[in-house]
């Protein structure tokens, strides 16, 4: 090894100031380069009137306050004339309500024969131990298939509004957006790699035992949305695009829903020749019981998860 | 053995009351400190040993059951979340405070031993 | 029982109210998240544990993060010692990015 140099050497050696061109640190051309003396600008004042004159115009025509008189009595009108659609929607709506039969009047159609038999006849005639599910996913199953569009319908309006286009947004918003978060935390992405499992495993026992238990589709999708929304934050865009896509979710959210809407297509047929239900319903109790409310629960949660999950990147990022 | 029920459930009643009384204390720190470091240390404090004082007695007032297990796990699963979020937070605070040399020092732990051996001897 | 129950629902009320007329919108989606806490609970006291779950993971979990988000989204978080000024112009995201440079040379 040489002879080790002094930081005062170094600093007068040619390559010490080529590294601090090259930095940027220092200025090569500062002091050194002749420059014209810069006047001050004044700015002519026939420009000044003609700007001051155009905005006042602007003023005039536009949206101001204190100088447009039609505008503030045009305020004043709006907010007279809330306020009385206010009082009078509040009075229409209490009217309503007023008209309302009482809770537990024996002759209103809440309290007649069907929620009787929903609930005497429930578990013999669905085969799920949960009266809810039974009601919800096989006496009132086309409300869960419209409500699972619902979703689909929900998820479609946020792409449309939030997707962002590659080429033009994406180096603002990676500029400003996640400036302030922790990448790469370590604490975090050991407590998601220790959490994450067992969050999606209790969101399936949620799903699957919807007929057993409390819980269901909607409950246990929202918890393993929940799930993946985690091992998102602890561990980046990059390494979920591994294996949610987009291409992922719309094959989820398609496959689920024709699968559901499909499924259910046996009962058009079954109820118009007036046959019973061919799905055998096993013994209550057991996992593999009560007929299509296993299939359509797994439908309703698959949905449900990709809804949740969409939401969350949306808003985001704009992009998966 | 009814005694034997009945030193349960007084045992988990008091550990109950105890996990209420550090609830108590943990939110009249969150409502009263003035920095943020200070409201997350104590929220942090009752997420822990409030919920583990509370479940703890929930699970001795239960007995030995199925529903014990499942509550040890819901505090297994609070003990690993709260303190990743306290984390989180902490580091948040961190990086983004505007007054951050007049909130927190930043000291060598050499120089902290010899700062703190001084005023011992001066006292 | 009944007097868990009403205080819960006087509890509901004063959250209602509370985040109608907060002035800081992040303390707004915190007492969001706080009602549908005990709006989990009161359906448990209602005897219908499916709605409590869903309502638990929904209301408390999803709703509130996708709140927390949009706020992030519109530059509407300020600090409580500042005025209320609710969102900034374009000058957030360059404005943000020449402090963090500072801090990050600092």
């Amino acid at each position: 090894m040489g002879r080790k140099r002094t930081p005062e050497e170094y600093e007068k050696t040619v390559s010490y100031r080529l590294r601090q061109w090259l930095d940027g640190s220092r200025d090569p051309f500062l002091g050194r380069v002749e420059m014209k003396p810069q006047e001050l600008f004044v700015e002519p004042q026939e420009l000044r009137d003609r700007r001051e004159e155009d905005l006042e115009r602007i003023h005039a025509r536009a949206y101001d306050m204190h100088s447009n008189t039609r505008l503030q009595k045009f305020h004043h009108f709006y907010q007279a004339f809330s306020v009385l659609f206010c009082l009078i929607l509040v009075l229409t709506l209490l009217t309503a309500v007023s008209w309302l039969p009482t809770v537990g009047a024996s002759e209103r159609p809440v309290n007649n024969e069907v929620a009787a038999r929903y609930i005497e006849k429930g578990l013999q005639e669905t085969g799920s131990v949960n009266i809810v599910t039974g009601m919800i996913l096989d006496y009132r199953a086309f409300d869960t298939l419209g409500e699972s569009h619902v979703l689909f319908a929900a998820t479609c309006t946020v792409l449309i509004l939030l997707r962002e286009d590659k080429k033009r947004g994406r180096a603002r918003e990676d500029a400003s957006d996640r400036l302030y978060e922790p990448k790469n935390d370590l604490i975090l992405q050991t407590a998601a790699r220790m959490l994450v499992p067992p969050i999606i495993i209790f969101g399936i026992y949620v799903i699957l035992c919807g007929h057993l238990g409390p819980g269901g589709g909607f409950s246990g999708g929202a918890v393993i949305g929940a799930g993946l929304i985690l091992y998102l934050c602890a561990f980046g865009f990059a390494k979920t695009e591994r294996f949610f896509t987009a291409k992922t979710y719309r094959v989820m959210s398609f496959g689920a829903l024709a699968c559901y809407s499909l499924s259910k297509c046996y009962s058009f047929y079954t109820g118009a020749n007036e046959i019973e239900s061919v799905i055998p319903l096993g013994t209550p109790g057991a996992i593999l019981s009560s007929g299509l409310i296993f299939v359509l629960n797994i439908c309703v949660g698959v949905v449900v998860a990709g809804t949740m999950y969409t939401f969350y990147c949306m808003f985001r990022k704009g992009g998966y | 053995m009814a005694v034997f029920e009945w030193i349960r459930f007084v045992i988990g009643g008091v550990l109950l009351l105890c996990g209420l009384g550090i609830f108590a204390i943990e939110m009249l720190g969150v409502y009263r400190f003035r920095y943020v470091l200070n409201r997350m240390h104590a929220a942090a404090m009752g997420d822990t040993l409030g919920i583990g004082f509370s479940i703890v007695g929930l699970i001795v007032m239960n007995g030995f059951h199925l529903t014990s297990l499942k509550l040890f796990l819901v505090v297994a699963f609070l003990w690993f979340s709260s303190p990743t979020s306290s984390h989180l937070i902490a580091r948040l605070e961190f990086t983004t405070d505007e007054a951050r040399e007049e909130h927190y020092r930043q000291v060598e732990l050499t120089e902290l031993e010899k700062e703190l051996a001084q005023k011992k001897e001066e006292v | 029982m009944q007097i868990f129950t009403c205080l819960l629902l006087g509890f509901l009320l004063v959250c209602a109210v509370s985040v109608s007329l907060s002035k800081n919108l992040l303390n707004a989606i915190c007492i969001y998240m706080s009602y549908s806490l005990v709006m989990s609970i009161l359906w448990i006291l209602l005897e219908s544990p499916d709605l409590a779950i869903t309502e638990a993971a929904v209301g408390a979990g999803i709703t509130s993060i996708l709140f927390f988000v949009t706020l992030k989204k519109i530059h509407a978080m300020v600090v409580d010692e500042e005025e209320t000024e609710d969102s900034e112009t374009d000058a957030g995201p360059e404005h943000k990015a020449a402090e963090a440079g500072e801090k990050g040379g600092a």
